[in-house]
């Protein structure tokens, strides 16, 4: 049973229910947007980064299943928190909420802080050029609708963010950097998605190289190590 | 009479009145009707004694009900145990109703417009009734945002409305439950009315609608429908509906949640579940494995589906106790831990809802879901964790794992790989997904090579009780005339009605040959099996019989790949080399056909 790869680092999507966690972690995985439906309980996926396994587990952001948030967050080393930036509620909801759930990830835990659906508001007008890669054929269609006001800014984010390292009883020098931290995505147009889970994914691999140090175990359990080759091999497999 | 002559029938032999259906061709049919119907319906096949005595006796109830579909329905009364005093009459019931509505509405403020569903609902008979035919509801971008004032919205076949005790909207089949809060409040008083004079609600019955109630633990459940379903068959469907809620939040948390607050708004534990909600009650309407409650089973060569079982069997790990393959939405194969063989099979009930729930919910084939979730038949107050996880790119063969334990995702996942890695190495991935062509799960009652057998459901009763398999049947696609939603739904009210008369609560049937506008069917129950059948209009009551036996006959020459027939389980502790085998051994006949 020893040659099944075990995930070196743990990654968990949270969030309030219909925020685009899902539409996220599929515009990366599979380089698509797709109208999804609601998530039971998590879904866990294995991304091959370098020479880590990276799990990243998409949890149901439902109410229903609240009380598992701290299962799938146990013991991981980043936690994406992601609102919508058109519902100020969704921001909310994840210090008033999500929060809490963080407990059990590992103390050196990251944050990172997404608004997503960018490509529904008045700024969109910005995203083809940024993102003129982007894999979607017609990110046009998108802007046709009306756009509303945007109602998150990446202040009120960073200002999350600050309080969050307050929870955490962690100093803000020590901890990356809160503009570094705050992201605004569209899973839709793929508009930042990939920089935001390439940014953590780099970030994760520290840690699970310190962690090896230490001979802590990240998830279950961890029973074989590929000897750390190259420290970065860039991008995915 | 007509029963002497079927060949005649099928131009005036309404044996039963669609009054959604009736649109041009003969709408005072029903004079013309009742004749036909009687002899009709006696008509038995002279090769089942006993179903000539049942059908004998039968007839003196067949005439009314057949007559009246809806507004006769007269045995409602007396299975209505709870219901007393005068409600023995519709109209009584109906009177009593109507004066409910105006009575609460001046006492209670939360029925200030009552007034907006009395009229409709209980009353409605007359301005829906004539104009009653299936329109075509426009098509509103999704339900949820339907505007309740409309006449399309009335004129939907079946509305379902779950409610709390206090009378908060839980949930709506159309429209936002939010605009029906009045609605649902007219609904409560209703039931409380009836439940303050020590009784409960059963139904209302209608010219062309009954609204059905049911009342589980601090949820109402409610069912306003334009079908031929009977009383018992849309409770069922509220049943099915209040137990997907339970395998999402078990029974004891909603107790528990209505006794500290009684005004909570289960909404916001439910939000994101409408869908499920949807889902199964467009599939409750038009797949027959919840009517027949029973599972039906992918076609596969029985040597297939073995060493399916047999790799179930082995990737087994502590404390899982069900492994479930299913493909297109199909069982292939289900393992069970043995000692919770022993006490407890897994119901069909619970697996229809699994698949709903699974269906319903976003995956791709990367991901692998853990996910508590509850088998409210098997125990309505605890959470399984179930692993859930497509084989396949096209995301057509799902593996289930239901475990105890929360915490073992990854030794659940690790018997994931295993199996997959047995599936890849032997090829059964490949032979699963070719099993058909991927837009037809099952197959096409050519196969059976009668030409006027145009559709069956057959499902197996005699199954030994040592074996605490699953209730299974089979059943071909729909084909040609039953393609359109309209026409399906057509095909099934007559299965849902000949279904109602052979489970008749008062005077079951054995044997039912019914002749409708545009297809003939036969019912048959015997101790060994349930068979619903349709014909093309013109076959003959002899050509019928005729058709049965070949059917019967290809069934039997197809059992081992129509159905389980040797359920495989495992032992308690995770040791493959001990597994127990599924029974094989004793070869008996399983008598699946033994009395053929």
């Amino acid at each position: 049973m020893g040659r099944m790869k075990k995930p070196d680092g743990k990654v968990v999507l949270l969030g309030d229910m219909n925020v685009g966690k899902t539409s996220l972690l599929h515009r990366y995985m599979e380089r698509r947007f797709q109208d999804t439906v609601s998530t039971v309980g998590g879904a866990f996926y294995l991304k091959q980064w370098g020479p880590y396994n990276v799990s990243i587990w998409d949890t149901a952001g439902r109410e229903q299943f609240h009380g598992l948030g701290s299962m799938y967050c146990r013991g991981a080393a980043a936690v994406i928190l992601t609102y919508d930036v058109n519902n100020v509620q969704s921001l909310i909801e994840l210090e008033d909420r999500f929060l809490a759930l963080t407990d059990s990830a590992s103390t050196d835990c990251i944050f990172a802080i997404v608004g997503n659906k960018v490509d529904l508001t008045d700024e969109c007008a910005l995203l083809p050029e940024t993102e003129d890669e982007s894999r979607s054929k017609k990110p046009i269609t998108s802007c046709i609708t009306a756009k509303a006001q945007k109602q998150v800014h990446v202040e009120d984010a960073v200002a999350l963010y600050k309080r969050i390292l307050k929870y955490k009883l962690l100093d803000e020098k020590d901890a990356p950097a809160a503009e570094k931290m705050c992201f605004e995505t569209s899973a839709k147009t793929g508009y930042k998605v990939d920089y935001l889970f390439e940014t953590v994914f780099d970030m994760v691999v520290p840690l699970i190289l310190q962690h090896r140090a230490e001979g802590l175990p990240q998830t279950v359990d961890i029973s074989i190590y590929k000897p750390a080759k190259q420290a970065k091999s860039g991008c995915c497999a | 009479m007509e029963a002497a002559d079927p060949d005649v029938p099928p131009a005036k032999g309404e044996g039963l009145e669609i009054p959604g259906e009736q649109t041009g061709p003969c709408p005072t049919e029903t004079d013309g009707d009742e004749p036909d119907s009687v002899p009709e319906e006696l008509c038995a096949i002279p090769a089942e004694p006993d179903s000539v005595v049942e059908e004998a006796g039968a007839e003196p109830d067949s005439v009314p009900e057949d007559l009246g579909t809806i507004p006769a329905e007269p045995p409602a009364p007396q299975s209505n145990g709870p219901l007393s005093t005068a409600d023995g009459k519709v109209d009584a019931r109906e009177e009593l109703s109507d004066k409910e509505l105006s009575d609460s509405a001046s006492t209670d403020n939360v029925l200030e417009d009552s007034s907006e569903f009395g009229p409709p609902a209980v009353a409605v008979g007359g301005s829906g009734g004539p104009a009653g035919e299936e329109v075509v509801v426009p098509a509103v971008t999704t339900h949820r945002d339907e505007d309740v004032t409309a006449e399309s919205w009335r004129k939907r076949r079946k509305h379902v409305f779950v409610l709390s005790e206090a009378g908060k909207p839980i949930y709506s089949r159309y429209g936002n439950e939010e605009a029906l809060s009045s609605t649902m409040g007219v609904m409560m008083a209703l039931v409380s009315f009836i439940q303050s004079g020590d009784n409960a609600i059963r139904s209302i019955c209608s010219d062309d609608r009954k609204l059905v109630f049911v009342q589980q633990g601090p949820l109402v459940l409610v069912s306003v429908s334009r079908t031929l379903q009977s009383e018992q068959q849309l409770r069922q469907e509220l049943l099915y509906v209040y137990y997907q809620i339970i395998s999402m939040l078990t029974q004891v948390s909603i107790t528990r949640i209505f006794e500290r607050k009684k005004n909570y708004d289960l909404r916001r534990l439910l939000a994101g579940s409408e869908k499920i909600l949807d889902r199964l009650l467009n599939l409750v309407e038009s797949d027959p494995s919840f009517l027949l409650n029973a599972v039906r089973c992918l076609p596969l060569p029985a040597s297939l589906r073995d060493s399916l079982g047999a790799l179930l069997q082995k990737a087994i790990t502590s404390n899982l106790v069900f492994s479930i393959l299913v493909a297109r939405s199909q069982l292939v194969t289900t393992v069970q831990e043995k000692t919770v063989i022993e006490d407890c099979r897994l119901e069909p009930t619970d697996l229809h809802l699994l698949l709903n729930l699974i269906s319903a919910t976003s995956a791709f084939q990367a991901g692998e879901i853990w996910t508590p979730i509850c088998l409210p038949r098997f125990n309505p107050d605890g959470y399984f964790y179930a692993y859930i996880s497509y084989l396949d790119a096209e995301c057509t063969v799902c593996l289930i794992l239901l475990s105890t334990d929360k915490e073992s995702f990854y030794s659940v996942s690790d018997c994931k790989k295993r199996i997959e890695e047995g599936m890849r190495t032997q090829g059964y991935l490949q032979a699963l997904s070719a099993g058909g062509s991927s837009q037809s799960p099952s197959y096409s009652v050519g196969l059976v090579g009668v030409p006027d057998l145009r559709h069956f459901m057959y499902k197996p009763l005699d199954i030994p009780e040592n074996y605490r398999q699953l209730p299974q049947f089979t059943s071909p696609e729909l084909e040609s005339p039953y393609h359109s939603e309209r026409e399906r739904h057509r095909l099934f009210d007559l299965y849902h009605y000949l279904h109602s008369r052979i489970h008749s609560g008062c005077r079951p049937l054995r044997l039912i040959y019914h002749v409708a506008a545009k297809e003939t069917l036969l019912a048959w129950v015997t101790s060994k099996f349930e068979l619903y059948t349709c014909f093309s209009p013109l076959v003959t009551k002899a050509g019928a019989i005729n058709v049965l036996t070949k059917l019967l006959r290809w069934i039997k020459k197809e059992e081992d790949r129509l159905f389980i027939r040797y359920p495989p389980r495992y032992s308690p502790t995770p040791n493959p080399g001990k597994s127990v085998k599924g029974g094989r051994s004793d070869g008996a006949e399983n008598g699946f056909f033994a009395g053929l």
